[in-house]
């Protein structure tokens, strides 16, 4: 017997037509099915339902106003159509009659968390759910994909469902469509174009701010795994993972929740993101966690696993996700990448291990091994992660004269990606070699501490602020006099020089102490 | 990264400079006068290829010239605009012999 809700349900089979000359036939079968039986939940079996005409739908309106909980099943497309556009699909829960198609023998072009994308013919792929209860499922991932859409992302929304074997699939419209790890196993040479088009997409998807309430909220997601983790991790690490998760401010901006190279699609010239199943909302170190998972976590313990997965090697996923790391953080300091991948890592392992765990992971030898090298990783990032928030606008180093190189590449990348005349590009440099070795010199010494830089680009660009803090002794670089330019080369002083250029090459340098730290600011025009 | 081409001959050295004068580089010029200032009368410094000099290549510069006005005397030669820039703002044009 079918059920609604949990309660048992009667069933009434419409057959042929229904239309004025039956209808009041149909309406006194279904009252004598009803009678004394209250507000019994209602099926209406349509599979071998016709047509039918308004005179019908009356029937099923007032039917569901005795009887509210109502379903119409096995409708056909014909009828489907009629229910769709007088609004009762939007009243009443109505399930269409499903085609059935059969993916024996078609290429298995994708596979993801919920289920296997299989190419029916040179038009059409299926998606088929692993869950057999998969109608919620598929519903959600049509909803959020045309969210997705109307908000700017080019995606592919599925046009029906269907029925194969036991299970669900989604049917989707993808002419000869190409993954992007098909690409990176097929044609290596174009691993740069790859990245490029990977983290547009990707700055696509953090760069659109989503309708409240529209997205789950990811953060949430993490906050529980976070909370299994306590389990499974020493008391002071368990709280210290928690505090960092709950850290993490929350954020209206998309994310993909799945985001690797078989999730997006080169069709024709336009790039594609599918398997929207997991779109959230979110900060992005959450969805950098996955993307480092995919490259990099899961072939941790393993290296050849990749290859099943992804069709490409582990030398050519860890190249890949330097790259693409870079890319997405506008720069090539390898202090600012390890600094945001071992945020992402403290995510991703919380997320690895906790999967392992829950599929029986600690039940097998390799599992164990495999979950106890994630775990002595996300040990020692404990150690040593304060905060799971990035600015790629902003670079932690140590303060010395090695780090000068680094420093200076930081700034001028960003400078050289905003569009700044190289002369300028060239000064502020300049400024920043004087301002880092001064503090590289005297706010530490004889220790090694950190300096924080800051580079804020203005629109235009029309200028650029650069700050650099320090906790070392308060000192005010500016306090100087300046040295007295018109003097001879005997009588010139060897100091104070740097200073002295930084301030004429600036347009305004200002200097504060501030809860324990050395803040000097820098701004320079166009 | 600066690379440094000598050509000595007696008391006479041109020292023809590629790259960056900064606070890693900078030392490097210095030892390299160190062993033979005190030995010159004409010292050429050809910028030509030298894209950028920090304070701490001016000092070495000052410190240079400071010891040749003693010893005889001391040549930059093709200075680039932007280096100009810094050496003007900082009173360089007029304490060291420009060529360009």
């Amino acid at each position: 017997m079918p059920e609604i809700n949990g309660k048992e349900a009667v069933v009434y089979k419409m057959t042929g037509r229904i239309d004025s000359n039956n209808a009041p036939k149909v309406e006194a079968e279904i009252a004598e099915l009803l009678k004394d039986r209250g507000r019994v939940p209602v099926v209406l079996d349509a599979s071998e339902l016709d047509y039918i005409s308004s005179a019908g739908l009356r029937v099923i309106l007032r039917v569901k106003q005795s009887n509210p909980e109502l379903r119409i099943t096995g409708v056909n497309s014909a009828v489907y159509e009629v229910l769709d556009m007088t609004g009762f699909t939007e009243m009443m829960d109505v399930e269409k009659a499903y085609r059935v198609v059969s993916v024996e023998g078609c290429e298995e072009i994708g596979r993801g968390a919920n289920g296997v994308v299989y190419r029916l013919d040179d038009d059409d792929v299926v998606k088929v759910y692993f869950n057999s209860d998969a109608l919620a499922d598929i519903q959600h991932e049509r909803e959020v994909a045309r969210l997705a859409l109307i908000l700017g992302i080019p995606t592919a929304i599925s046009y029906d469902v269907v029925k194969v074997g036991d299970s669900y699939g989604s049917m989707f419209e993808l002419l000869k469509a190409t993954s992007f790890s098909k690409i990176l196993a097929k044609e290596p040479e174009r691993m740069d174009w790859v990245v490029e088009e990977f983290v547009k997409m990707l700055n696509r998807i953090h760069g659109t701010l989503v309708p409240e309430g529209k997205l789950p909220d990811f953060r949430e997601t993490v906050i529980s795994w976070g909370r299994f983790m306590q389990d499974y991790l020493p008391q002071e690490y368990g709280e210290k993972l928690m505090s960092l998760i709950e850290a993490i401010p929350h954020d209206d901006h998309m994310i993909h929740g799945d985001y690797h190279t078989k999730n997006v699609v080169l069709q024709g010239d336009e790039v594609l993101l599918i398997d929207m199943d997991t779109l959230a909302v979110g900060h992005p170190i959450i969805e950098l966690a996955s993307v480092y998972n995919a490259f990099q976590g899961y072939s941790e313990y393993d290296p050849e696993t990749i290859m099943q997965f992804q069709g490409f090697d582990r030398d050519t996923a860890t190249r890949f996700w330097h790259k693409v790391l870079a890319a997405y953080l506008e720069t090539s300091s390898e202090t600012k990448l390890h600094e945001v991948e071992d945020k992402a890592r403290v995510i991703g392992y919380t997320r690895m291990i906790r999967r392992s765990i829950r599929r029986k992971g600690l039940e097998t030898e390799a599992g164990r091994a495999e979950i106890d090298l994630w775990k002595s990783e996300l040990l020692q990032l404990l150690d040593k992660v304060d905060t799971l928030v990035f600015d790629k606008n902003e670079l932690e180093i140590d303060a010395v004269n090695d780090n000068l190189p680094e420093v200076q590449a930081f700034v001028e990348e960003k400078l050289e990606r905003a569009g700044f005349p190289a002369k300028t590009t060239m000064q502020v440099g300049l400024a920043v070699e004087e301002i880092f070795v001064n503090v590289a010199s005297y706010a530490y010494s004889p220790e090694v501490g950190k300096a924080k830089l800051r580079v804020e680009v203005a629109d235009g660009p029309s200028s650029v602020t650069v700050t650099m803090s320090d906790s070392g002794v308060p000192y005010d670089p500016l306090a100087k006099d300046d040295p007295d330019v018109t003097l001879s080369a005997e009588d010139r002083q060897i100091g104070g020089l740097g200073i002295f250029l930084t301030k004429k090459l600036m347009d305004d340098m200002s200097y504060e102490y501030k809860d324990g730290k050395n803040i000097l600011t820098l701004r320079k025009n166009v | 990264m600066l690379n440094i081409e000598k050509k000595i001959d007696n008391d006479k050295a041109c020292f023809r400079l590629t790259g960056r004068l900064d606070t890693l580089t900078s030392p490097e010029l210095e030892s390299e006068l160190t062993g033979i200032i005190d030995g010159l009368t004409d010292l050429v410094l050809d910028f030509e290829e030298l894209e950028y000099v920090s304070s701490a290549g001016m000092r070495v510069l000052l410190a240079a010239q400071k010891k040749m006005n003693d010893l005889g005397t001391m040549t930059v030669k093709h200075v680039r605009q932007e280096i100009m820039d810094t050496f003007e703002m900082t009173g360089f044009d007029e304490i060291l012999t420009i060529e360009n």
